[in-house]
């Protein structure tokens, strides 16, 4: 019986290391020497030195990093090459980031993504360190699972509210089934996709400052401008031109009425009958719900990015 | 008395000429100085006996062969042009038929004042041609007595008209309106004086409606020795087709004064009503008016200024290449103006997202 248990122990304890194996990412020191892993222009300071030590500083170079160990060598491989096809055309990172953590907002996930991209060298060739990030915790709410995209630098410029939903909501389903490799690759195609048509109207008076943060450009309101200067024009222009018309029609003689000759034989002002309406005052109500939208933020870094909104599933 | 009749000074026989500044006769050439109506006195003693005929020999005629415009002068008053149509082949007649205006408003305002008013007749006015006021035209301005017929109106009848009053009060979580509904009425009558009317096709009826109001405590009795250095117009608007202008202004303003008379309501909708009017009393007047007829692009534009308080009033034509550019103009400062002020509130009100 005990020789057994050894062996079953030791079964165990290989189908673990197998499980493990998927879940086995590089990970490097942070110290002093290296700078504590950042290479990026953030100011490090005792304000942010726990969300640097906190995060895991990984080879730049692997960009699938799967903490979760949800995906097989094999799958790495192909999402790899489909990575790197992305970076060579579309000139922007692209990581995949999985993570098995009971982080319990989707704030607290969203700090974890961002400080993962920001305190490594992700994004270090471009000058916003553009790019884009695939976040999957397969742990958050303990039975519902996490997933987001996050965008860094000039990339955020490619995605407004409408194209984070369509990603999020057409990879649902492969996600949430737990396909991953289908499901990282619809993600990416996507991404290509969007970024492949361009930046959206709603983000054209937009640019990325040195922080990473949106600002808006000043958006000339040509239209609006159209229409109330040919309003303005126009009463001008008729006032002037009426100023040209000296005569006008005279349709009473009320100056030649001589007042002492008013007689009035008749004077009724009689009731004659009322009606009365009536309506309900509707009390005001605030407009409900939370979006559930994506937005910018800041992380801990000091830089900027933005985030998809999330999906649960 | 025949020399007073010619309008020759009694002083010294040289032709006499109404200053309107003095409201009298002054001779030319010794400066002496006539009331009109001492003139007339003397003068009416002399007509008595003498008929129309007798008396249209004061007058004489301009016809303009062109325009067909009829203008009547003092007959020592030349008229060189016609004032409607520029024409200056204009036919001399001795005046035939009746003229014999009841009463006149003399000139007040000097033919000088006229020309420094038609001057500013552009002033504020930026569509108006360039040349719209030269010298060529001021020329032309000229001092014409208009006929009028002055109507005494009774007008009497009722007016009916639906009043409401409003209110409004809330109780609970409902809103109260309530209209109460009025049935009003007027009847009665009133008398308007001396209502005028131009007994003149050729002048826009609008635009002499535009002169008034003419004082008519200023009226004399006529004389045609107010006519010197002026011109004027046989009527050629029958007092009763006149009247029907004077009518439909004074029913008007009877409505008006009933409705008015009926009080305070919220709203006054005005229903019907039965008024008339009856001419009391008709006066054949002489009105003193400056006036000018501007060619432009072909076409007159008449411009007449009341000859006793004194504003020039008349249509400017538009300098439609004026009017092109200014629309430019405008558009484009006010697009600018509006491009300026957003990116201001832009700057201000902050960039970030």
């Amino acid at each position: 019986m005990r020789k057994y248990s050894y062996l079953l122990i030791v079964l165990l304890t290989f189908l673990f290391g197998m499980i493990n194996v998927n879940a086995q990412v590089n990970v490097i020191d942070r110290n002093i020497n290296n700078n504590y892993g950042v290479n990026k222009k953030w100011v490090i300071d005792d304000y942010n030195m726990s969300n640097v030590l906190s995060t895991d500083y990984v080879d730049a170079s692997e960009k699938i990093y799967d903490f979760a160990g949800i995906l097989s060598e094999n799958e790495k491989s192909i999402l790899k090459s489909k990575i790197d096809t992305f970076i060579k055309k579309n000139n922007m990172e692209l990581v995949i980031l999985t993570v098995n953590k009971q982080y319990y907002t989707d704030s607290y996930n969203e700090d974890v993504a961002a400080d993962f991209y920001d305190y490594n060298d992700f994004g270090l060739d471009y000058p916003n360190y553009d790019g884009i990030l695939i976040y999957r915790n397969i742990n958050t709410y303990s039975n519902d699972p996490y997933y987001d995209i996050y965008t860094f630098g000039e990339a955020q410029l490619y995605f407004n509210q409408t194209r984070y939903d369509d990603i999020l909501d057409s990879v649902y389903s492969e996600i949430s089934s737990k396909d991953y490799l289908n499901g990282f690759s619809h993600f990416i195609n996507l991404i290509d996709s969007y970024v492949g048509t361009g930046i959206p109207s709603s983000n054209k008076y937009q640019y990325i400052d040195d922080m990473g943060f949106i600002k808006n450009r000043f958006k000339p309101p040509f239209f609006f401008a159209t229409i109330l200067s040919s309003i303005v024009t126009f009463i001008i222009v008729k006032v002037m031109i009426s100023k040209n018309n000296m005569v006008k029609e005279e349709t009473k003689a009320d100056i030649y009425l001589d007042l002492s000759t008013i007689n009035y034989s008749v004077r009724n002002n009689v009731f004659n009958h009322s009606t009365t309406t009536s309506y309900t005052i509707s009390s005001s109500t605030s407009g409900g719900g939370s979006s559930g939208g994506g937005h910018s933020s800041s992380g801990s870094s000091g830089g900027g990015h933005s985030s998809g909104g999330g999906r649960h599933g | 008395m025949s020399k007073v009749l010619d309008i020759q000074c009694p002083a010294c026989n040289a032709p006499l000429h109404f200053n309107a500044k003095l409201g009298k006769m002054k001779c030319d050439y010794c400066d002496s100085v006539f009331d009109p109506k001492d003139l007339k006195k003397t003068d009416k003693e002399e007509v008595k006996s003498q008929d129309k005929v007798v008396q249209n020999e004061n007058y004489v005629t301009y016809n303009c062969p062109d325009c067909g415009a009829e203008i009547v002068a003092e007959e020592n008053t030349s008229a060189t042009f016609c004032l409607y149509c520029g024409n200056t082949a204009i036919l001399k007649n001795k005046l035939s038929g009746e003229f014999a205006p009841d009463k006149i408003i003399p000139f007040k305002v000097e033919k000088e004042d006229a020309i420094k008013a038609f001057r500013e007749v552009t002033k504020g006015k930026p569509f108006a041609p360039k040349l719209f006021n030269q010298e060529s035209n001021i020329e032309k301005i000229t001092g014409l007595y208009v006929p009028f017929w002055l109507y005494e109106l009774e007008v009497n009848g009722s007016v009916k008209a639906v009043g409401t009053r409003v209110s409004s009060w809330t109780s609970g979580d409902r809103r109260y309106t309530k209209t109460d509904f009025y049935d009003l009425e007027r009847e009665g009558n009133m008398i308007y004086k001396r209502v005028p009317v131009d007994g003149s096709l050729k002048l826009d009826n609008d635009l002499m409606n535009s002169l008034e109001p003419f004082y008519f405590h200023y009226l004399e009795d006529y004389n045609h020795a107010y006519l010197s250095g002026y011109y004027a117009e046989k009527y050629d608007v029958a007092k009763e087709d006149a009247v029907k202008d004077a009518e439909m202004r004074a029913i008007e303003s009877t409505k008006k004064a009933m409705l008015n008379d009926m009080g305070n309501y919220s709203s006054k909708t005005y229903k019907s009503d039965t008024l008339v009017s009856n001419i009391v009393k008709t006066e054949y007047v002489l009105l003193p008016i400056w006036m000018v007829n501007v060619k432009y692009n072909n076409e007159y534009y008449m411009f007449a200024m009341n000859g006793q308080t004194g504003e020039f009033i008349g249509n400017i034509p538009l300098d439609k290449k004026k009017v092109v550019a200014y629309i430019y103009m405008i558009f484009a400062f006010t697009f600018a103006l509006i491009m300026l002020v957003s990116y201001v509130i832009f700057l201000f009100g902050g960039g970030a997202v």
